[in-house]
C-alpha cells in the first residue's frame, strides 16, 4: 500500500456490520443487492481484532448492525469485549427473536444503547414492509428494552407507504417511551435504489409530513428527542458525505471489508481493503480506497470551485455514482450539478404512481437479482 | 433554558462522560452521538455531579485555575448543555 503525507484524523466510529443475514426483508434495505453471495463471515476472534485494532487508534462509539445481529451467536461475547474496551456501544435491531432474557444477558455485557426499528404505526402496514409478521412482537420488546434501563431510539424509515402515517408513528413513539426517535427517509441505495420508484413519497406528503415533525419536535421538548432529516432528493443541496471521507467513519461489512461508508462496496473497480489483509491501521492510514475522496483534489468542476466545498465534500460519492456513472461528480442531488436532471426526474415520476411491485430483500431474490 | 442558581446538576443519566487517550480530550457519549470536549468545557461537566450547584462549580473552578470571574462563561456553557439535554437539574 502507498504511504500518504498527511496523517487523517482518527476513526472515531466503527460500524460493525456482523451479518447480512436477517429474517426481515424490507425493500429499503441498504446492503448490496447481491448480499447472498457474500456468505463469509468474520470469526468471533477476527471481530476481536477488528474491535481492539480500531480503540487503539481512536474509535468511541461502536454500533453493531447487519443484517440482524440478534443472528450471530457471539453478539453477547463480543459486546462485553468491547465494553471492556471502552467503547459506547449501540445495538442496532429489528428486534426480531429478541427476549427478556436477551435483553438483560446484553445488559450485563454491557450494553449501552439499543435501538429498534420499527416499519410502520399499524400492524398491516408493518408486517407488509418488513415481510414478517412481527409487529406486536417489536412494540413488547422496545417497552422491555425501556423496562431494564436502556436508552432508545425507536427508528422509523419513511417512504411512499407511511409516511402518511407520521403523527401515529410519533404517538407510538411516546407510547413505547422512546428517548429518541429517528425518522429516516429513505435513502436510495442497495435495495432502496432498485425500489425507488415505488418508495418515493410525492412532494405534497414530504411537505405535510415536516410539518408533523416540527409541531412534535417543539411539543416533546426536553422529552422526546426527534430527528427528521429532509431528504436530500428534495433539497437542492447534498448531504455532506459522512462527515469527510475516511476522517470519522469506518464501516467493516461482514466478510471483513474495509468501507468509507457502508455503500463503497458498489463503486467499480475500488478494491476496499480487507481485515483478512490488513491492520486497522494500514486501512484507515494507508490503503487506496480510504485515501481515495479524502481532501479535494479528485474534485471536478463544479465542485472544484464551489465555495460550499468544505461543507458538503461534493456530496455523496456513491450516489454520483450510481446516477452519474462516475463517483467523481458532484452528487446529482446538487442542483449545481449537470445532472440535477436525474433527481428532478425522478422526484417528478414519483407523483404518478407506479404498478411495479415492490422487490423484497431476500436470498431468493438476491440470487435472481445476480443473474 | 437556563441554569437555576440554588438547585443541583448533574449529567444526564443517558450521556456518559469518558477521557479518550487516543485524541487526549474527553468527550460525551450518548445513543449514536459523540461530543469532543474543549478543556473548560470538559471541566464544568466533571463537575455536574453529586450535590454541586451552580455556586458549587464556579468556585472549585476559580481555586482550580485560580482566576475569578468565570460565573457568566460557565452559565452559558451550562445553558447550553441543559438545551442540548446533556444535563439536568
Ligand atoms: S457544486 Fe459540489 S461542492 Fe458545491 S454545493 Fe454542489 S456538490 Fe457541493
Ligand atoms: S459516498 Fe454516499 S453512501 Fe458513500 S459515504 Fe459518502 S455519503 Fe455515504
Amino acid at each position: 500500500m502507498a504511504g500518504s503525507p498527511n496523517k487523517p484524523s482518527p476513526p472515531r466510529w466503527l460500524l460493525a456490520e456482523l451479518t447480512y443475514a436477517c429474517p426481515l426483508q424490507c425493500p429499503y434495505c441498504s446492503n448490496p443487492l447481491n448480499y447472498a453471495s457474500i456468505d463469509k463471515e468474520l470469526s468471533t476472534d477476527d471481530w476481536k481484532r477488528v474491535l481492539k485494532q480500531s480503540r487503539e487508534m481512536g474509535a468511541v462509539q461502536l454500533g453493531f448492525s447487519g443484517g440482524e445481529p440478534l443472528t450471530r451467536k457471539d453478539l453477547t461475547e463480543l459486546v462485553s469485549y468491547s465494553h471492556d474496551l471502552g467503547y459506547y456501544t449501540n445495538l442496532i435491531t429489528s428486534g426480531y427473536n429478541m427476549d427478556e432474557a436477551k435483553i438483560l444477558e446484553l445488559k450485563k455485557a454491557g450494553l449501552d444503547h439499543i435501538q429498534v426499528s420499527i416499519q410502520a404505526s399499524s400492524k398491516e402496514l408493518n408486517d407488509f414492509i418488513a415481510g414478517t409478521k412481527s409487529f406486536e412482537h417489536k412494540k413488547t420488546v422496545a417497552r422491555l428494552i425501556k423496562k431494564h434501563g436502556y436508552p432508545m431510539v425507536l427508528c422509523v424509515v419513511l417512504h411512499r407507504e407511511n409516511i402518511h402515517q407520521m403523527k401515529e408513528i410519533l404517538e407510538m413513539a411516546i407510547e413505547l417511551g422512546a428517548d429518541f426517535v429517528e425518522l429516516a427517509n429513505t435513502q436510495y441505495y442497495g435495495w432502496a435504489h432498485h425500489n425507488r420508484d415505488q418508495l418515493m413519497p410525492t412532494q405534497q406528503q414530504l411537505n405535510d409530513a415536516e410539518v408533523i415533525a416540527n409541531e412534535y419536535q417543539v411539543s416533546q421538548k426536553g422529552k422526546m428527542k426527534i430527528y427528521y432529516v429532509v431528504p436530500d432528493y428534495y433539497e437542492g443541496r447534498p448531504k455532506a458525505c459522512m462527515n469527510g471521507w475516511g476522517t470519522t467513519f469506518l464501516t467493516i461489512a461482514p466478510d471483513g471489508l474495509a468501507l468509507p461508508c457502508h455503500s463503497a462496496r458498489q463503486l467499480p473497480n475500488f478494491d476496499c481493503p480487507s481485515v483478512n489483509d490488513f491492520s486497522i491501521q494500514e486501512i484507515w492510514n494507508e490503503s487506496k480506497a480510504f485515501n481515495y475522496f479524502r481532501g479535494d483534489a479528485w474534485m471536478k468542476e463544479p465542485c472544484r470551485s464551489c465555495k460550499d466545498k468544505d461543507k458538503d465534500f461534493g456530496g455523496c460519492h456513491c450516489q454520483a455514482f450510481l446516477l452519474t456513472g462516475d463517483a467523481h461528480n458532484a452528487d446529482p442531488a446538487c442542483n449545481l450539478s449537470p445532472q440535477h436532471h436525474t433527481i428532478t426526474d425522478a422526484i417528478a415520476s414519483a407523483e404518478q404512481p407506479t404498478e411495479q411491485a415492490l422487490l423484497f430483500r431476500n436470498s431468493k431474490n438476491s440470487k435472481l437479482l445476480k443473474n | 433554558m437556563s441554569v437555576q442558581p440554588g438547585k443541583t446538576i448533574q449529567l444526564s443519566p443517558t450521556y456518559r462522560l469518558q477521557w479518550e487517550q487516543a485524541q487526549n480530550m474527553f468527550v460525551l457519549l450518548y445513543p449514536e452521538g459523540l461530543v469532543e470536549l474543549n478543556q473548560s468545557s470538559a471541566e464544568i461537566l466533571k463537575l455536574c455531579k453529586d450535590d454541586n450547584t451552580l455556586s458549587d462549580i464556579v468556585s472549585v473552578l476559580e481555586q482550580k485555575f485560580s482566576s475569578t470571574g468565570l460565573e457568566p462563561d460557565i452559565i452559558n456553557f451550562l445553558n447550553t448543555a441543559l438545551d442540548n439535554g446533556w444535563i439536568t437539574q
